[in-house]
């Protein structure tokens, strides 16, 4: 295999339970070793609260350990992030541009871009109206659009493949199956099995916030339910 | 700081100014209205009411009330804002002195349209622009830093410690009284004044009074000193917003 992207070795993240003096730190993550090499699409499993989405956001840079290290190559992570900082004053467009340099993209990539955005979430007029009128199924759009703008070298995804009602669902899953399939890497939160083996051509098992198996999806899904209460295994 | 950021900050503010001006009837009027009525409301009490008799009261009110408020609306917002963005923050990785930042270029877009509203007072009471007008330039500069300086500060403890938002204002009210906005200072004792004027605010009020009501050229000792203790603070700031920022993330949602 060749050079991760991102290497853990023995990674905890720890966190402020409350605003209290004195109040004890929870440990997120105690103990996870993870090598995501470049090009590959990794699956994470585990219950809830084993730290899954803790990991996410220490592979998007966000979280810092507090022990353990973590080797990153020269890549740019980015959490697939719908409507980030969207204001509901702005109009779409306003909105679509803000979320875009806050995502990293330069004015005028943006700019560029607008007419994709616009084309793609098929917002037509109410691109120029604030978003504070849009309905739901229509915020939703104008989320996803932009959020595929940016091409981080490494994406992660927490748990969404597609959003918006039925027929929208079906383009932007398949968008963002398209994105996933062109090479880039991919780390994949997810509770489903089904998308995992979909999306995925490795994975590992995160439990209580230590990562407990690497490997192809399989094997390690094999694993994961083996040791999984049946009650959690029939979704 | 990258360009990408510098093109962040002023989209942001845009937004910000946009957002606001949706957000009522009057829109960018109240921008206006509201230091005005501010204004008018000391104006009742301390010249009216009280009869703080010095001449020239008016024009010293007003400078003092319009330099006062852009610090103090800085301060205030620009202090707050990390705290409020803490659900982006644990989205996305950003330079976090960004937040207070657009704040405070906010208030500083809405200074300008209350500087000129005073200039146009100022001239219909007879002081007329003169030649020291240039000596603005680098007494607005430095209060612009001051002002984020103490922003920033702010800033990178309240996400610690939240309650401070509740002490904030009341410690900016009492900063007010012995900043020589209201009152003279004139009447301290001088060995005593000696330590009012280690606070940067007094001497950038007195240097806009010193141009605008008597043509005189800013004290440009007190304000490199001043300049200096701005760009100090400023550094610290920065350095705190950089150093906690692993730390703001982790805090309780």
């Amino acid at each position: 295999m060749n050079e991760p992207i991102i290497e853990l070795q023995n990674v905890g993240i720890a966190f402020n339970a409350q605003l209290r003096l004195g109040a004890p730190r929870f440990w997120a993550l105690e103990d996870v070793n993870l090598a995501l090499p470049r090009g590959a699409r990794l699956g994470v499993v585990g219950r809830n609260g084993a730290g899954k989405s803790t990991l996410l956001r220490v592979l998007a840079g966000i979280l810092a350990p507090d022990r353990g290290r973590i080797r990153r190559g020269r890549a740019s992570c980015q959490l697939l992030s719908l409507a980030l900082g969207f204001v509901p004053y702005l109009s779409g467009r306003d909105n679509a541009i803000l979320s875009g340099l806050m995502l990293g993209l330069r004015r005028r990539e943006i700019e560029r871009r607008l007419p994709a955005i616009l084309e793609f979430s098929e917002l037509g007029d109410f691109f120029e109206q604030p978003v504070s009128s849009y309905s739901t199924g229509m915020y939703a759009r104008l989320g996803f659009s932009v959020a595929m703008q940016v091409e981080p070298d490494v994406l992660l995804i927490d748990e969404v493949l597609a959003v918006g009602d039925t027929e929208f669902q079906q383009k932007s899953g398949a968008a963002l199956r398209e994105r996933i399939h062109s090479g880039t890497t991919v780390v994949f939160v997810s509770h489903m099995d089904a998308q995992v083996r979909n999306v995925c051509d490795c994975a590992v098992w995160i439990e209580h916030g230590r990562s407990v198996m690497q490997g192809p999806v399989d094997e390690v899904l094999a694993a994961y339910h083996a040791a999984a209460p049946v009650a959690e295994v029939a979704q | 700081m990258r360009l990408h950021w510098l093109e962040l900050i002023l989209f942001s503010t845009y937004a910000e100014l946009r957002a606001e001006r949706a957000r009522s009837y009057l829109g960018f009027l109240w921008w206006i209205i509201e230091p005005a009525m501010n204004m008018a409301t000391y104006y009742l009490v301390f010249a009216m009411v009280l009869k703080t008799g010095q001449p020239d009261y008016v024009p010293f009110l007003l400078i003092g009330l319009t330099l006062w408020q852009w610090f103090k609306s800085g301060v205030s917002h620009g202090g707050l804002s990390i705290w409020q963005q803490l659900n982006l923050i644990r989205q996305v990785r950003l330079p976090l002195q960004v937040f207070p930042s657009v704040q405070i270029l906010a208030d500083t877009v809405k200074f300008a349209f209350i500087l000129s509203l005073l200039l146009v007072i100022l001239w219909a009471y007879g002081y007329k622009p003169n030649i020291t007008y240039f000596g603005l330039i680098p007494v607005l500069l430095v209060e612009l830093i001051f002002t984020a300086a103490v922003a920033y500060l702010v800033a990178a403890f309240i996400p610690f410690v939240p309650d401070l938002r509740f002490v904030i204002e009341q410690v900016l009210q009492v900063v007010m009284f012995i900043s020589g906005v209201v009152f003279s200072l004139d009447s301290i004792p001088p060995d005593l004044r000696r330590w009012f004027e280690l606070n940067p605010i007094v001497e950038l009020i007195d240097a806009g009074r010193d141009i605008l009501m008597y043509a005189r050229w800013p004290d440009w000792i007190a304000l490199g000193r001043v300049t200096a203790i701005s760009l100090a603070f400023f550094a610290l700031g920065t350095y705190l917003i950089r150093r906690y920022t692993p730390r703001y993330v982790k805090l309780p949602t």
